[in-house]
């Protein structure tokens, strides 16, 4: 994503406020990885904060006016029951929820200073500054690992050593490279599951986004595939900003800074992990968290 | 709403109810030793000493289910904080059982009819009554979740170690007899263990504020002269 690539021009969120009142029309943001790559530790996630969120399937809100901030470099945990708007408000963070036929977002979402759903904004730029993970891992299937991850970075233009450079510390970011560099050229499909899981995560990281949304990324994954993602997870909030949504209130405990805690469409509570799980301050909370209820 | 996660929450009040079972083994071994002391009963402090591996069993059952209830069902929130709660109490009651033996292992060093002082004596059994009391307090304020009722185990055990410094001035003042010293000397000890009850009580209700409030505060400095 070049600062000069005018596909970018409105996404690549301007560090400096100034620049995103648009005094020049050009980002001044450096990119993570352009120096040595998404595999180092000198770029930093970005803010994500949504106020008053609301997003409809049709006439019916799946998610009532959420304000919740996301810090740079923090791992912040959504749980809550099936159907409590968790997945939907994620997805609305990287516009992929208009993508559903009859569904729509009301308020903001922010990417620093830019409201994702500003007029021209770039739909395809939010999306590769906000890479997002799935709950089943789904490797582009006709590919080998090698293809996996080039697929992006090629569509930016790299090409040759460059590119292979680029799958190489991608692949060592999702802490695959060791288990895959002597079959890279082999579908992607023959992985194991975990496997696969890191391989998506690799396919996000190299195009360099900002923000990595996990949609419940370890539920089809066996616990030791699901430590090592949760391994990823911490290793990878040094570099961006994370949203994890799960059922796994465990999980929530392990990675995450900060949890919220949605129902109905509605947040109902959003602090310290630690505190969530041990002194919740709203019984619903309480109830869920401790299975009275789910 | 559906409890979703009935069988442990009916494991965690098990074990709940077992460890407060635990306080009325105490209260049950606190009257046996003070009834031993009252009459020089060697017989009955030895029962009280033997029996204290019935509580020392009820400590090693609890404890394994707590290890087992955080291996197996990772508690959170009220739930996490009973737990926590719980192994702080079952120690607790594990060393009330403990300091009834010290009591019980002083009966036969006093001898048979030592020679005793009155008002010594009744100070003994008020305190005894006291920490009894306590006790049963802090079992009651931990079942009902009454933060209030732990806090005012305070107000107990400020009685309790006024009588323990009053034990202690008595039995410095009670004559140049060497029985009578002996004796005096013990029952100091007594008192200390007694007042070492009333304050496994009273951090029994700071776990009950811990579980109602989710905050851990003492209740009282215990670097304060109190």
């Amino acid at each position: 994503m070049s600062p000069h690539d005018p596909e970018t021009q409105m996404t690549d969120p301007p560090t400096d406020p100034a620049t995103a009142a648009g005094e020049t029309g050009q980002s001044t943001a450096q990119p993570p990885g352009r120096d040595g790559a998404a595999t180092t530790a000198a770029a930093t996630g970005r803010r994500i904060t949504l106020d008053s969120l609301s997003a409809f399937y049709g006439d019916s809100a799946a998610v009532r006016a959420v304000s919740l901030e996301f810090p740079p470099n923090e791992v912040t945990a959504i749980i809550g029951p099936s159907g409590c708007g968790k997945s939907t408000m994620v997805r609305c963070i990287n516009r992929m929820h208009e993508e559903i036929p009859r569904a729509r977002a009301e308020g903001k979402v922010l990417l620093d200073d830019l409201d994702v759903y500003e007029d021209g904004v770039d739909v395809v730029a939010v999306r590769r500054a906000v890479g997002m993970v799935f709950q089943k891992p789904n490797p582009f299937p006709t590919m080998s690992i090698f293809d996996n991850v080039a697929s992006g970075p090629r569509l930016s233009g790299a090409r040759g050593g460059d590119l292979r450079d680029r799958v190489e510390r991608t692949l060592r970011g999702a802490g695959l490279w060791e288990e895959v560099k002597d079959r890279m050229d082999q579908p992607g499909l023959g992985l194991s599951g975990g496997q696969q899981q890191r391989l998506c995560i690799a396919r996000t990281l190299a195009v360099e986004p900002k923000v990595i949304l996990m949609d419940e990324p370890c539920s089809a994954l066996d616990p030791v595939a699901t430590l090592k993602i949760e391994e990823l997870i911490a290793e990878l909030k040094q570099r961006y900003t994370i949203v994890v949504v799960t059922h796994n209130m465990q999980q929530a405990g392990r990675v995450a800074d900060t949890t919220a805690f949605m129902l109905d469409g509605e947040l109902v509570e959003h602090g310290a992990t630690d505190r969530i799980f041990t002194n919740p301050g709203d019984s619903r909370t309480e109830d869920y968290v401790s299975g009275k209820f789910g | 709403m559906t409890e979703t996660r009935a069988r442990f929450h009916e494991a965690l009040r098990g074990l709940e109810d077992q460890a407060l079972g635990g306080l009325d083994l105490v209260v049950a071994t606190i009257d046996r030793t003070l009834e031993a002391l009252k009459h020089q009963d060697v017989e009955l402090a030895s029962m009280v000493i033997a029996d204290d591996d019935r509580i020392d069993g009820r400590y090693l059952e609890v404890h394994q289910g707590i290890l087992s209830l955080l291996a197996t069902e990772a508690p959170v929130a009220t739930d996490l904080r009973v737990v926590a709660a719980l192994l702080h109490v079952i120690g607790h009651i594990e060393r009330m059982g403990d300091q009834c033996v010290n009591i019980a292992k002083l009966i036969p060093l006093s001898g048979h009819e030592p020679p005793t002082d009155e008002q010594l004596i009744e100070r003994i059994e008020r305190m005894g009554a006291c920490v009894r009391s306590e006790v049963g307090q802090a079992k009651q304020a931990f079942a009902l979740r009454d933060a209030g009722l732990a806090q005012d185990l305070v107000r107990q055990d400020a009685e309790i170690n006024a009588l323990n410094r009053e034990i202690f001035a008595m039995a410095l003042e009670i004559g140049d007899d060497a029985d009578r010293r002996e004796w005096a000397a013990y029952m100091m000890l007594v008192a200390r263990a007694l007042e070492r009850i009333g304050d496994n009580a009273v951090d029994i209700g700071e776990q009950t504020a811990f579980v109602v409030t989710g905050l851990f505060r003492e209740f009282s400095d215990a670097s304060r002269v109190g």
